[in-house]
């Protein structure tokens, strides 16, 4: 696991981001136990308090939750889940439709313009497998 | 918690320090940063009392620093604090003799860690496995604090990679640590508190997380703004 | 064991190889001196007696016998103790500046150790007063060994069998390395460790304030110097004598052993309050 930090937003709403994401793409799964605070400050190359704090964050927006002498686990509430996915695809739209909105495209054009990429880039994703 | 109380420090004509006031807490890492010459390595071998100051209090979790301290605190300086003609194995036992902190099974494991064979002379080592011995010597003393003074400085990127690793490993975990630099790039996410220091004076003492938090800026960017002005 | 001695041996240990060549050097140097002296006294003797036609109570009569005086007089004997003397001196200084100059700074590791920072100094004073000791009885050890290496070199009609005592009374310059009798090595030695101790202290003003230090040390030196030596100072400039020899030996141990415990009270407080790395 190796995540790229920016210098400007703090470290540990890095961390909480890249959780979701994690979530999101269903590389975590419900349940799955996550590292320990001490295991991912030293993968992750991040201080241990940082750690520390996007843990306590996770907690308190419901994304992991620890039981008593066990390790955290991702949480099993599905709304909380489908929430995680949800807020990651509003925030990527609104980034893009911001930047789109200055060139001021129509949206069909836009529509079918997303479609073709997208098939594109899939296609080639999956040629990059084949090879 | 380590109190350094406007502490002012004159070498003949030069004053060093002009009244350096900050706090380094426990469980947390400290960076004092500034340019060279700036009197960093002269804060540390305050602390340490190592150097006398002109006026000015230290405190070292609300006591002075005597020998009884020694098994608190422990200064890793950038030059290697044993003899050349002593093996990494002569060393650890020159440590084991007098330190009660001295903790064998952590320096065993930083052995490891480091890569570092016990039979060499300290003075056949390479630059960047002189820096580890000397950070090995140190980190296996069950201390509650650990300064560092330029523990990346003028050593390979390997050394220097494995070295940022101890950081965020449990070597260092729940201790106080202070280290210097001139180069905070590297370390920027590994470190707690900022003490941004010029021509012996503090002239900011910041969180680096709260600031990103609260200002949206990396501590280069601070840096920037406080130098400049 | 206490840290005071661990480090003493770890000074010791430290010096050890260049005091192993020391003592090796001196018995080298004075066994060979003694077979380049007997022989040489053999040739010249047996040449004498060859063609001056001599008899050997002859020979002995106008030239003297061979005792180990003939040796001691040399430098195959007096150059390794110089040797060593410059060497232990030299070291007083050394066993401090070692610690601050070079690649290495263990004076950082001294300082740092959890115990008094005093030990440090005492265990220097006493790896040197150790080595001088050591010194010095390996040479009393060589003396009797030379002695009997001498009766198997040079017949007994040319040898003048002497004590290690009688040796060490033949050579005046030998009497203050090994002084006879126990009141005078107790003085000797008693005022050589004091002068360690002032020099130490000295030492530590210089790395304490630097130049300004060297000064200070200076000064320090000039007033034990002159504490201790004020009986005698005293007496010589108003040339008279108050005092008994007895009672001046005695007021000048008090006066050494004063003089000793200021330096180590002083060499603490810069210990602790002064020193700088």
């Amino acid at each position: 696991m190796k995540v790229k930090f920016n210098n400007r937003d703090p470290v540990y709403v890095q961390v909480v981001r890249h959780f979701k994401e994690q979530i999101a793409t269903g590389m975590l799964e419900q349940g799955q136990e996550v590292s320990s605070r001490r295991e991912l400050a030293s993968q992750l190359k991040i201080n241990p308090n940082t750690v520390q704090r996007a843990f306590k964050e996770m907690e308190e927006q419901g994304l992991i939750y620890t039981e008593k002498n066990s390790p955290s686990k991702i949480t099993k509430d599905e709304q909380v889940l489908h929430r995680v996915r949800e807020e990651l695809i509003l925030e990527a739209v609104d980034t893009f439709v911001t930047s789109v909105r200055s060139i001021n495209v129509p949206v069909d054009e836009l529509v079918e313009l997303v479609k073709e990429k997208y098939a594109a880039d899939s296609k080639k994703q999956g040629g990059n497998i084949d090879d | 918690m380590i109190e350094v109380k406007d502490i002012k420090k004159k070498f003949g004509r030069r004053q060093v320090l002009k009244g350096v006031s900050f706090t380094a807490n426990e469980g947390e890492i400290t960076c004092l940063i500034g340019i060279n010459g700036v009197g960093k390595t002269t804060i540390l071998n305050a602390i340490m009392a190592l150097t006398p100051v002109n006026s000015g209090e230290i405190l070292l979790d609300g006591k002075k620093v005597t020998k009884e301290s020694f098994e608190k605190i422990t200064f890793i300086p950038d030059a290697i604090t044993m003899i050349p003609q002593m093996t990494i194995a002569e060393s650890m036992e020159f440590m084991d003799d007098y330190y009660n902190a001295w903790n064998q099974k952590r320096a065993d494991e930083l052995l490891k860690f480091f890569k570092l064979k016990k039979e060499e002379k300290i003075s056949s080592l390479s630059k960047g496995n002189t820096a580890k011995v000397n950070l090995l010597l140190g980190l296996a003393l069950d201390v509650d604090y650990v300064l560092m003074d330029e523990p990346f400085s003028g050593i390979d990127i390997f050394s220097r990679e494995q070295i940022a690793d101890v950081f965020t490993s449990h070597l260092i975990e729940g201790r106080g640590v202070i280290i210097t630099t001139h180069e905070i790039s590297d370390i920027e996410h590994l470190i707690d508190k900022v003490v941004l220091l010029d021509e012996g004076v503090v002239l900011k003492e910041f969180n680096s997380e709260e600031v990103r938090e609260s200002e949206g800026k990396s501590v280069v960017d601070v840096m920037r703004e406080v130098y400049k002005a | 064991m206490s840290s005071f001695l661990k480090l003493t041996n770890f000074e010791i240990g430290r010096f050890f190889k260049l005091y192993v060549v020391l003592i090796g050097i001196t018995i080298l140097s004075q066994l060979i001196g003694l077979v380049v002296v007997s022989n040489g006294y053999m040739d010249e003797a047996n040449n004498a007696i060859f063609q001056e036609n001599l008899t050997a109570q002859e020979y002995v009569n106008t030239y003297g016998e061979m005792s180990l005086l003939n040796l001691t007089r040399t430098l195959w004997f007096f150059a390794p103790i110089a040797l060593g003397v410059i060497a232990l001196l030299f070291n007083i200084f050394f066993v401090w500046y070692r610690d601050w100059f070079g690649k290495n700074t263990f004076i950082y590791r001294l300082l740092m150790l959890p115990t008094a920072r005093i030990n440090v100094y005492l265990s220097k004073a006493t790896s040197i007063v150790l080595m001088v000791l050591g010194l010095v009885a390996i040479q009393v050890a060589l003396l009797p060994i030379q002695g009997i290496l001498l009766k198997w070199m040079v017949a007994k009609d040319f040898r003048l069998d002497l004590t290690p005592a009688e040796v060490v009374l033949g050579l005046r310059e030998l009497m203050i390395i090994l002084p006879n009798g126990f009141i005078d090595f107790l003085l000797a030695y008693g005022t050589g460790i004091m002068a360690i101790f002032i020099v130490f202290t000295a030492i530590l003003f210089e790395r304490s304030f630097r130049l300004k230090g060297i000064l200070f040390g200076g000064i320090y030196i000039a007033l034990s110097v002159g504490i201790f030596l004020s009986p005698v100072i005293v007496q010589s400039i108003l040339n008279v004598s108050y005092l008994y020899p007895a009672e001046l030996l005695i007021l000048e141990i008090i006066l050494g052993v004063c003089v000793s415990i200021a330096s180590i009270w002083v060499a603490n407080y810069l210990l602790t309050k002064s020193i700088t790395v």
